[in-house]
């Protein structure tokens, strides 16, 4: 019998432990049973014999399962409420953290281009496996207590508040609100931080525009706080609209004439020649900057293109 | 249809059927093995692993009542049928011969048609 009581013990091991004793004990009267039966037919059990009724009943961990099956980390009538809050944090988190790193990037005399893109990854990385332990967590915690069965889901909808049916593109990702959201916000830390840093700080900086440059950016400003607007409206409605297409498509359309128009101004930059002195000349850089603003200006040109070609088929 | 799609859809039909055969059982006490026993003897067969952890859940849901006894030199839980369980039974029971009734007569038209 020194095989069943290893075997109750194995299977008591993988038990909460306030059911252990009574599953093991019951456990227990059922396997004699079985056991009794068996040498009813067969006569004398031999260790063989056992050792195959046992292996016959499962393995420890399949039986326990049986009869405290496992739960789930986040109970399924939370999920989906789970993943919306987590893409929302994480959507916050990085455009905080966005802000943060370009800041000290543009204060920064020691901070190049490369060393910006891991700070602002690397330390997105940092933040957002925080934000999600913490998120996971408390849906966690809220999974443990009894589940609200019909979360989000409640008898109080009526089906004339559904939106209209449209096409699948319809339905706005929150990453796309998000990136542009970031994207806005980026733009606004690097025209106006002349305003919030010393003079030291700035004769320290890694990047500096042309004061022409930066002139066409300051008069841009409201453009960027309508397209910052726009966002956060579009995380409120989450579904295009007729007059939200339009307001996109000139947004977009705005933006690529301002970076190509940039694109043909000169001088772009205003460098620190004795810093590149030996890498780079002027010109190069010049160049460079320039082709970058062209290749900007592609992506709002493209999603102004696209989404009027949306605005024409949407009702 | 592979033998893993047939067992899988077989197993989702007997599922609820199990336990109205274990709470019609279980109108007499049962301990887990005589309970096992008595269902194979009627047709049912239902491996253990499936049955003990069963009758517990429907214990815990007051529809059994359950009491350890001394037998044969051992102890046994013997487990029945409880007030609640019987109200339970006769409306499942009525279910149960409704839908019979709705499926035999789908099954039928469905026979006839191939």
């Amino acid at each position: 019998m020194e095989l069943v009581k290893r075997y109750i013990a194995a299977v008591q091991r993988e038990l909460p432990e306030v059911k252990r004793d009574e599953i093991g004990r019951e456990l227990t009267a059922n396997i004699m049973d079985q056991l009794d039966a068996l040498a009813e037919q067969q006569g004398a059990l031999t260790e063989a014999d056992i050792a195959a009724l046992l292996k016959q009943m499962g393995h420890p961990r399949k039986v326990a399962q049986q009869y405290v099956p496992p739960q789930p980390f986040i109970n399924a009538s939370y999920m989906a409420l789970y993943k919306n809050t987590l893409f929302m944090v994480l959507g916050i988190l990085f455009v905080l953290h966005l802000v943060e790193v370009t800041t000290y990037w543009l204060s920064s005399a020691n901070m190049g281009l490369i060393r910006y893109g891991f700070a602002l990854f690397g330390g997105f990385i940092d933040e957002a496996c925080f934000g999600f332990t913490s998120i996971t967590l408390a849906y966690w915690l809220m999974s443990r207590q009894q589940p609200v069965a019909n979360t989000g889901c409640g008898a109080n909808w009526q089906p004339e508040k559904l939106p209209p049916a449209g096409p699948g593109w319809q339905h706005i990702k929150l990453q796309d609100i998000f990136t542009d959201l970031a994207s806005y916000i980026f733009l606004l830390v690097v025209i106006w931080y002349p305003l919030y840093m010393s003079a030291e700080q700035l004769a320290q900086s890694a990047l500096l525009l042309s004061s022409n440059v930066r002139l066409i950016l300051q008069y841009s400003t409201p453009l960027i706080v309508l397209g910052i607007v726009h966002s956060l409206w579009q995380l409120r409605q989450r579904l295009w609209s007729r007059n939200m297409l339009a307001t996109h498509v000139l947004l977009n359309a705005t933006i690529a004439v301002i970076a190509l128009y940039l694109a043909s101004t000169s001088p772009l930059l205003q460098l620190n020649t004795e810093r590149w002195l030996g890498v780079f000349n002027l010109q190069q850089i010049e160049r460079s900057a320039m082709i970058t603003l062209v290749i900007i200006a592609l992506f709002p040109a493209w999603e102004a293109l696209r989404d009027s070609l949306r605005l024409r088929n949407l009702k | 249809m592979t033998s893993a799609q047939l067992d899988k859809m077989r197993l989702e039909l007997r599922r609820g059927v199990l336990v109205l055969a274990v709470l019609a059982s279980l109108k007499q006490p049962h301990y887990g093995y005589s309970l096992r026993k008595q269902l194979q003897d009627g047709g049912i067969d239902i491996d253990e692993g499936t049955l003990y952890p069963l009758i517990r859940r429907l214990a815990e849901q007051e529809l059994l009542t359950s009491e350890w006894q001394q037998g044969e030199g051992r102890e046994r839980r013997y487990y029945q049928l409880s007030e609640l369980g019987a109200q339970l039974l006769g409306q499942l029971t009525d279910e149960w011969q409704h839908l019979n009734g709705a499926l035999g007569n789908l099954l039928g038209t469905a026979s006839k048609e191939k």
